[in-house]
């Protein structure tokens, strides 16, 4: 099992590595210049000069991604043109406010979607059925910005029950903090407790028409055995496969989400620095998450055998 | 539930490490306005952008500062005196002003603060405008007495006093040395403000907290001058990126303020009986630049007749619901040197643009108009254009790119029209000078025409009001012959108030002044 994982890590550097040399390039080739945005239209041609040479803007590309690379290497990601702050403390800090709300959503999404869409299946063609697919179908129609607004404009403003902007950390303030989560945590949920519903679903009903499910209804066992012991660990394998992509994209990034809810998140990071064309914060953006894409899909395969014997790790 | 267990503690542990960068309950008495972003730092005039501006000017004072009618008066100066060569400025420090940290105000402190300035390291926004490169080159800089400090000039300098108070360098706030660190780097200000800085939370909030031995002046508020005495405890500036969540957070009482108003959000919240709105002219301006390099649009006659089609009364009245006047002059309506030269707003003639364009040998060659959705004012105005364009048979194309890509092919000069904003300029001169000059050595100038620059140079050195303004009518009446662009109009700033603060007023410069404010009992 160790040797799987290193293996599987060592190929991800060849990726990361990849993904480094794309994203500095791409970033590079987007028109508009970093420095122009920071000194506005009333910057003289000199003016942009002295700055581009300040930050090192104005060495050849190769130079400029030499010099990266060697940081990196040393695990230094560089400092955010617009403040100055180190990105790889900047990136990671983001990160966890986006990660605390990504988990919780999902965590909690797979916990409605598994069941409905156990319970769906079992009832495969009944009303309630219906019901179950209808509501995943609406929750994976609705646009997360639209369903967050609106979840502020009710409990926010109408009820006033929950705050409309702000941001609290559980560990300064546990009441608080949960207040300020509430909303983004439940948009997220609605929002992929559908798609994950769906899966959850088709993958029950494909299990429930296999032979064993027959056999252990044949022997007499009561039908919330069968569904518990028999149906749900074997359905639940491709539904963990959709968990894990899930995962990664939205670890990578809920930008919209953070932007309605003003949470100082990792994708709402990433947005302003591409407005910025802030070039080492993009850089440290894009390369957490393709490092974040990797971890996850090397957790997820390796909690397969848990779901199916039939899988190991080796 | 293995799993379920896993990611709900990995969960929890996420939210409650992540976390250094959490943001505490604001106080009672804490004022709340909305900035759409994060500032960029505390230096004045240093890494700055119009919110990093809006924040610093309420921890230091230049010397000067401008009034609300766009004159520059003094600030931290009791007085100033010009000598009658125009090559020395003596500025008499006011008794009994205090940095944050309590130090007394001298001389000494204007001197080092101004010589960090004058340091190329340091990346002053504002070096050029006094090194001789811009308005004008500081030569000496003394300090006879401990309130006394005289700058010596090079020229006479009409914008001396005006670049001092350019909020975009930092007002050349003065602080303690105390603002740097050991190093010679910026720490954080320590400035002589009605407000100094509690707190900074990147990306989330930045708090002031109230100067209590502050040292107001004795005249009335009047733009970053006059008695700016703090009447709350805590001013925080939240950072809320999102329109529609800000203006929900006014209405839930999460904010006190919010500022850039959308047009379509005043009418609905004119109504309420819980928010105020706050409206003024500012000194920016919207308008459609052309590149007179271009094969096409080097001929005056189609530029000419581009600007015929436009009607440019309904483009305003559209793109501002009503609130902007239509203003062809650079020269935005609040400054005191827009006199009736700058008041024509001559109406759309097509027929006449038809002719123009026959005389031209125009055949219908499409022209690019380079706008962004960044702004929709600017996006509207294009759109509009292209329709009002249509009806001579100009063709036009819209080319929508986001604002940094614009920025630079503005700087380029890499369009062959382009709608575009600049940001507000305080001094005549520079409403000209940001859009006139020679293209070979600044391609962003959209204006290349020697006499004009001629005109205008002598404009930024003579003291002669008199003379100004016939500088500038002058200037006018060119721009509106050779049309290298087309001036459209200046935006007014809205603001929205909740009801219970009182003293909330918008001015020309569009930021926030959070001096002054008090909440209504």
């Amino acid at each position: 099992m160790i040797g799987y994982v290193l293996r599987r890590l060592l190929w991800a550097l060849p990726t990361l590595v990849l993904v480094g040399v794309a994203v500095f390039v791409l970033v590079r080739l987007i028109p508009g210049d970093p420095v122009q945005v920071m000194l506005g239209d009333a910057a003289s041609p000199e003016q942009v000069a002295d700055m581009r040479a300040a930050y090192g803007l104005d060495r050849p590309i190769a130079v400029q991604f030499w010099l990266w690379a060697e940081r990196i290497v040393d695990g230094d990601l560089g400092r955010a043109l617009t403040n100055g702050q180190p990105v790889a403390a900047l990136v990671w800090e983001r990160f966890l406010t986006s990660a605390g709300i990504v988990l919780s959503a999902v965590a909690l999404a797979v916990a409605i979607a598994v069941p409905a869409g156990t319970f769906a299946a079992w009832r495969q063609g009944s009303l309630a059925d219906l019901a179950v697919v209808a509501g995943a179908t609406l929750l994976l129609s609705i646009p997360s910005f639209w369903l967050g607004l609106m979840l502020l404009l009710v409990f926010g403003l109408q009820l006033a029950w929950l705050p409309v902007v702000g941001y609290v950390t559980l560990s300064e303030d546990l009441w608080a903090g949960l207040s300020f989560l509430v909303l983004p945590v439940i948009t997220l949920t609605l929002t992929e407790a559908g798609v994950l519903t769906r899966m959850a679903r088709s993958s029950a009903i494909e299990v429930m028409r296999l032979d064993y499910v027959t056999h252990a209804r044949a022997k007499g066992l009561p039908e919330a055995r069968v569904l518990a012991r028999h149906v749900l660990p074997n359905a639940f394998g491709p539904t963990w496969t959709l968990v894990g992509l899930v995962l990664g994209n939205l670890l990578g990034g809920i930008a919209v989400l953070e932007t309605v809810f003003t949470i100082p998140g990792l994708g709402r990071l990433l947005v302003d620095a591409i407005f910025n064309r802030d070039y080492p914060v993009i850089q440290g953006c894009l390369l957490l998450t393709a490092g974040i894409y990797v971890v996850v899909n090397l957790v997820v395969d390796l909690c397969y055998p848990l779901f199916d014997p039939r899988v190991s790790a080796q | 539930m293995t799993f379920l267990r896993t990611a709900l503690g990995a969960a929890l542990l996420a939210s409650t490490v992540g976390i250094g960068a959490a943001g505490a309950q604001p106080a009672a008495d804490t004022l709340r306005v909305r900035l759409n972003a994060d500032i960029r730092s505390t230096d004045p005039g240093v890494n700055r952008d119009a919110n990093s501006d809006a924040v610093v000017m309420h921890m230091v004072e230049g010397l000067v500062a401008f009034r609300e009618d766009t004159s520059v008066g003094p600030m931290l100066a009791e007085s100033v005196t010009v000598a009658p060569d125009g090559l020395a400025y003596t500025f008499r420090l006011r008794d009994g002003v205090r940095f944050h940290n309590g130090a007394p105000l001298t001389a000494e402190d204007v001197a080092f603060a101004w010589k960090r300035y004058m340091d190329p390291a340091t990346q002053w926004r504002c070096l050029p405008e006094f090194d001789g490169r811009g308005a004008s080159k500081v030569t000496a800089v003394e300090t006879p007495d401990a309130r006394t400090i005289v700058f010596r000039l090079e020229r006479p300098a009409a914008l001396f006093l005006t670049s001092m108070a350019r909020v975009d360098c930092g007002g050349s706030g003065i602080w303690h040395r105390a603002s740097l660190n050991a190093d010679g780097t910026w720490k954080e200000p320590v400035g002589t403000g009605p407000f100094r800085l509690a707190e900074w939370r990147r990306g989330q909030f930045v708090e002031l907290a109230k100067t209590e031995t502050y040292a107001a002046r004795s005249e009335a508020r009047t733009g970053h001058t006059g008695n700016k005495t703090p009447l709350v405890g805590k001013v925080r500036f939240v950072i809320v990126p999102d329109a529609a969540a800000a203006k929900a957070a006014l209405l839930a009482g999460n904010l006190d303020v919010i500022t850039d108003v959308s047009a379509n959000d005043v009418k609905e919240l004119s109504a309420r009986n819980d928010v105020a709105i706050e409206s003024a002219s500012t000194m920016d301006l919207q308008a459609i630049l052309f590149q007179t390099n271009d094969p096409l649009l080097k001929d005056a006659r189609i530029r000419r007749a581009i600007a015929l089609t436009l009607d440019v009364a309904e483009i305003v009245g559209t793109v501002s619901e009503g609130r902007s006047k239509p203003n062809r002059s650079p020269i935005p309506p609040p400054s005191s040197f827009h006199t009736a030269a700058h008041q024509t707003v001559p109406p759309a003639n097509v027929e006449q643009a038809r002719r123009l364009l026959a005389e031209a040998g125009y055949r219908g060659e499409a022209i690019k108009l380079v706008t962004t959705q960044r702004y929709p004012a600017l996006f509207d105005i294009a759109v509009m254009a292209q329709a009002m364009a249509q009806r001579a048979g100009i063709k036009i194309d819209l080319e929508v790119i986001d604002w940094a890509a614009q920025l630079d092919r503005y700087t380029k000069g890499d369009y062959q029209s382009m709608v575009f904003t600049y940001s507000a300029r305080l001094d005549p001169s520079l409403s000209f000078d940001m859009f006139t000059g020679p293209k070979a050595t600044e391609p962003r100038k959209a204006w290349d025409n020697p006499e004009v620059q001629t005109l205008l140079r002598e404009s930024f050195q003579t003291v002669d009001r008199t003379r100004r303004q016939a500088i500038y009518d002058d200037l006018v009446k060119r721009l509106m012959d050779e049309v290298p662009m087309v001036a459209l109009y200046s935006s007014v700033d809205t603001s929205a108030v909740r009801r219970n603060v009182a003293g909330y007023a918008g001015w020309a410069l569009g930021q926030p002044r959070l001096w002054g404010v008090s909440f209504r009992n």
